[in-house]
């Protein structure tokens, strides 16, 4: 085997347990912090700031990004990069309509 | 193995060097192929915003009929079955394959109960004429609580973002059948588990969307 | 034999590989036999089944189109029924857009070239390549379902409501079929973008990249982030078909505006996912018939990349008159204008290449002249089209038509067939006709032109696109558009039967005709099973014309494992041997 042979990063048992139960946790906060009724923008955001989260845990750990090649995390956010413009450039049109065109 | 050179193991294709490199290859292979996946999901999600700013009192209002405790035990689900297929990548690289094959079972077990879950969801609602598009037909104690005139868009939208969802769940569970039973006849070892990491990675995504549907859809105030 | 050393010191030993020119063992001898070919996971074999599928859809579409055009030699009626008309003239855009431009130069000439200019013996993913195809052929099948079931006469676009209103199985079929191609396009830049990466062969790191790679790169970039959105687009298209969903449909209390959004965010950078590998030939073909080091190297390379990133903010250009809020019209509006630069930057860097180049005006060379002109003025136009204030008068109108010819047949079409004679030789292992070459291409410049540029005059004087019937005014335009469009016919005619005819009696190419310092030209033609019988290490740029030949031909001297290692390719050995 050449020397480039970089072991595969192998995460122990504890590890994932312990990213596992903290999505557990975090998948009870949001439902607990849903109940609280928070007023509009807050619920939108503390709901997507604990989904990011689970989020990251995910992509970096059960994924491995945080082992992997920086190229692999580069992909990812290249996709959200890509995805914010889709939705913030569309809703330069929908938000900005003289006439909302659905209520014609 | 027998003839072929120590370097170039039975599982690595001609044309690649080594077995490293045609791991690192599938990796990144998936990586952009996963990128289309968030795209693809990206144009629901784009849907969803758009008219989620156009008419957030719907959505307070049709998020009511969906149940808060079955969505929330789906996402448990789910995420239990994405540690176990972090779990079966650890057997195989450790040359567990025994370990392997349990985990994979574990998951593909998940993955049921996820589905069944939402056969149950789907059923209760297409059984109040919650139904997507030329099927909406809610009772009419239903409709007072729906009284929003566009609420069957919001469905459209939800049966679209599930359904899709659900769908890559069917495939997950197809190729983990397939992973278990290759796992059985010995394909993979420490050296080579190339089909199960990226597999993995796909298991993972299909995970990482619900973890965005579950608060988007459910868990509107 | 050479030495050659990498960037990080270490030492490779080196000979030189110089190609034979009587192969006796070649990919096209190798296996033999129909199902050989069907199950085939070579890269060349696939390509070429690509580019004969590409030309069967494009003699279908340019047929189609000829007729269109015989149409319109009347102001009324000529010889078909409106609604026919109205069939056609989609089937012909659908046809030409996703069966034709979108596949052509990646999936047939790109998957010939790519692994070969970057030393793999392969793409990433072989088999994935293959089932791209058989994706593409299920996405035609279905495309012709559709026209058993009634047909689709929605435009290319399938704008909604109407194709969500006529409610025809047509409209649901070839959705689907559509839907289904554009899988075969995704897999085609998932397998591109990591075989760029992964697969280079030793030397050939990031600036040494042909820039036809840097193209192939930045289209693949494209494909894997814009048609992922049109897949989505239309199967949600199709359940507002199956099911009435209502996320489009006015009627249903959808917004048939979202759906233009949507589709533009592929369609826009779909159209520089037909034109970017296009850049990426000129590159070559300019480069190989000046015998000169191309200009601004990085420049080229990375406008693509530009041109891949912008392209995907201006998608509302083709929503001016559409409704959609003033914000974001002013908003397109400007970023239109910044393609330009990056397309501009080409454009000049490649003439700039000319500038004291020995320029041989062979058949290839010829196209990337016409190219140069035709794509130009497509491109100018297009910024007018960008022009808010311009657009309101021309958007649908022929002037547009005449502005997308412009650049996808006069662009893309031009740099494919510029590829195509320019590889022929190596593809095939033999030459084509040189003087019904030129004389083809002079045809179809003289042809192109005279169906399009009248195109420009009558769109500027009002003439709408897509209609059956038109006012006398306008009679003498149509009808030298027409006659034209039979001149490009007979062109295409012409190139068919030299190519066909070069198969069976053509006189046989040898390794190099072009000497080009390009590494696809340094394995015999048409190439071994493998490409190249060794492992290739490149020590000079793609562009390199000063240096002499032998320093193009160097191979790994000890054969250790195989091909193609491109992030490391720090070999072990440390004999050095002085040439
Ligand atoms: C300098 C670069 C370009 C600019 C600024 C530009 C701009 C525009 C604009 C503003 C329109 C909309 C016209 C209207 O509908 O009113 C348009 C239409 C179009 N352009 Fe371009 N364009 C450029 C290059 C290209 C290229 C390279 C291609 C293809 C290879 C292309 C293909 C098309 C097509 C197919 C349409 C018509 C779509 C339809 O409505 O059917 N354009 N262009
Ligand atoms: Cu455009």
């Amino acid at each position: 085997m050449s020397e480039h042979n970089h072991e595969h990063h192998v995460a122990t048992a504890k590890q994932l347990w312990l990213i596992g139960g903290g999505l557990f946790v975090l998948t009870i906060l949001t439902v607990v912090v849903s109940n609280l009724g928070l007023p509009s923008p807050f619920d939108i955001i503390s709901a997507l700031v604990i989904a990011f989260g689970k989020a990251y845990l995910v992509a970096a750990f059960f994924m491995g990004l945080y082992w992997d090649t920086k190229f692999n995390s580069l992909l990812l956010i290249g996709a959200l990069v890509f995805f914010i413009l889709m939705v913030t450039v569309t809703l330069l049109d929908t938000m900005y309509r003289q006439d909302v065109v659905p209520s014609f | 193995m027998a003839n072929h050179s120590a370097s170039h193991p039975a599982h690595v294709q001609h044309h690649f060097v080594d077995s490293d490199q045609q791991f690192e290859s599938a990796k990144m292979g998936m990586w952009v192929f996963l990128v289309n996946e968030i795209l693809f999901f990206g144009g629901l999600f784009c849907a969803y915003i758009v008219f989620r700013a156009w008419y957030p009192e719907l959505f307070t209002q049709a998020a009511l009929e969906l149940n808060k405790l079955w969505g929330g035990v789906n996402t448990i689900v789910l995420i239990g079955s994405s540690l176990t297929v972090a779990m079966a990548i650890r057997s195989a690289q450790k040359n567990q394959i025994k370990g392997l094959r349990i985990n994979l079972l574990i998951t593909i077990a998940l993955a049921c109960v996820f589905m069944v879950i939402k056969y149950f969801e789907y059923e209760h609602k297409l059984h109040l004429g919650i139904a997507p598009g030329s099927f909406w037909n809610p009772t009419p104690e239903i409709l007072e609580e729906l009284s929003h005139p566009k609420a069957n868009i919001f469905f459209g939208i939800y049966y679209m973002m599930t359904g899709v969802h659900g769908l890559h769940v069917l495939v997950g569970i197809g190729l983990m059948i397939w992973l278990y039973i290759r796992a059985g006849k010995g394909h993979f070892s420490s050296e080579y588990y190339t089909p199960v990491e990226i597999t993995g990675l796909y298991w993972h995504l299909v995970d990482l969307i619900w973890i965005f549907l579950f608060p988007l859809l459910y868990l509107i105030e | 034999m050479a030495a050659a050393q990498s960037k990080n010191m270490t030492t490779l030993q080196v000979k030189r590989f110089k190609p034979s020119e009587n192969p006796t063992n070649t990919y096209l001898t190798d296996e033999k036999g129909v199902w050989a070919w069907m199950t085939t996971v070579d890269h060349k074999k696939i390509g070429l089944m690509y580019l004969v599928a590409v030309a069967f859809f494009f003699a279908l579409a340019g047929f189609l189109a000829i007729a269109l055009r015989t149409e319109l030699w009347t102001p009324a009626k000529t010889f078909i029924e409106a609604d026919t008309y109205n069939q056609l003239f989609t089937l012909h855009g659908a046809m030409m857009v996703f069966f034709v431009l979108v596949p052509s130069i990646p999936a047939a000439l790109g998957n010939f070239v790519l692994p070969m200019q970057l030393g793999a013996k392969d793409v990433a993913f072989p088999r994935l390549n293959l089932a791209s195809f058989y994706i593409y052929v299920i996405g035609a099948v279905f495309t012709f379902i559709s026209l058993a079931n009634n047909g689709f006469d929605t435009g290319w676009t399938f704008y909604t409501p109407y194709s969500s209103d006529t409610n025809s199985l047509g409209v649901i079929w070839v959705t689907l079929g559509v839907f289904i191609l554009g899988f075969s396009s995704i897999l085609t830049g998932t397998n591109f973008i990591t075989t760029i990466h992964k697969l280079r062969a030793p030397g050939i790191t990031w600036d040494k990249l042909p820039l036809n790679i840097w193209a192939l790169y930045a289209t693949s970039v494209i494909q894997v982030l814009a048609t992922p959105v049109l897949a989505i687009t239309i199967l949600l298209l199709s359940m507002e078909n199956i099911l009435d969903i209502g996320i489009f449909d006015p009627a249903k209390g959808g917004d048939p505006v979202l759906y233009q959004h949507f589709f533009w965010f592929y369609s826009h950078p779909a159209v520089y996912i037909m034109i970017v590998p296009g850049f990426g030939i000129i590159s070559e073909v300019i480069t190989t018939f000046s015998k000169k080091h191309i200009f601004g190297y990085w420049a080229i390379a990375l406008s693509s990349l530009a041109i891949a990133f912008i392209g995907f903010l201006v998608w509302g250009h083709h929503m001016f008159t559409s409704g959609q809020s003033a914000v974001a019209t002013t908003v397109f509006s400007f970023l239109t204008f910044l393609v330009g630069i990056p397309t501009g930057i080409k454009i000049l860097n490649w003439v700039a290449t000319l500038y004291k180049g020995s320029i041989e005006m062979k058949t290839p060379m010829l196209y990337v002249f016409i190219f140069l002109f035709l794509f130009t003025i497509g491109g100018f136009t297009g910024i007018m089209l960008g022009a808010l204030s311009v657009d309101i008068h021309l958007h649908d109108t022929y002037y547009v038509v005449a502005h997308f010819h412009y650049v996808m047949m006069g662009g893309t079409l031009m740099a494919l067939l510029a590829g195509l004679h320019y590889w022929w030789p190596k593809m095939t292992g033999k030459m084509y006709n040189e003087t019904l070459g030129k004389i083809s291409a002079v045809l179809i410049f003289i042809g192109f032109n005279m169906t399009f540029l009248p195109q420009f005059v009558m769109g500027a004087q009002g003439m709408p696109r897509r209609y059956y019937n038109y006012i006398d005014q306008f009679q003498p335009f149509h009808q030298t558009s027409t006659i034209g469009s039979y001149i490009l016919g007979a062109a295409f005619l012409i190139i068919l039967y030299y190519l066909v005819r070069s198969l069976f009696g053509g006189e046989k190419a040898s390794a190099n005709p072009w000497n080009s310092r390009g590494l696809e030209w340094q394995a015999t033609s048409p190439p071994d099973f493998h490409n190249f019988d060794h492992t290739p290490v490149v020590i000079n740029g793609p562009y390199d014309y000063h240096k002499p030949m032998e320093e193009f031909q160097l191979g790994l001297a000890v054969e250790h494992n195989g091909h193609g290692h491109g992030e490391h390719h720090e070999v072990k050995t440390d004999q050095t041997e002085k040439a």
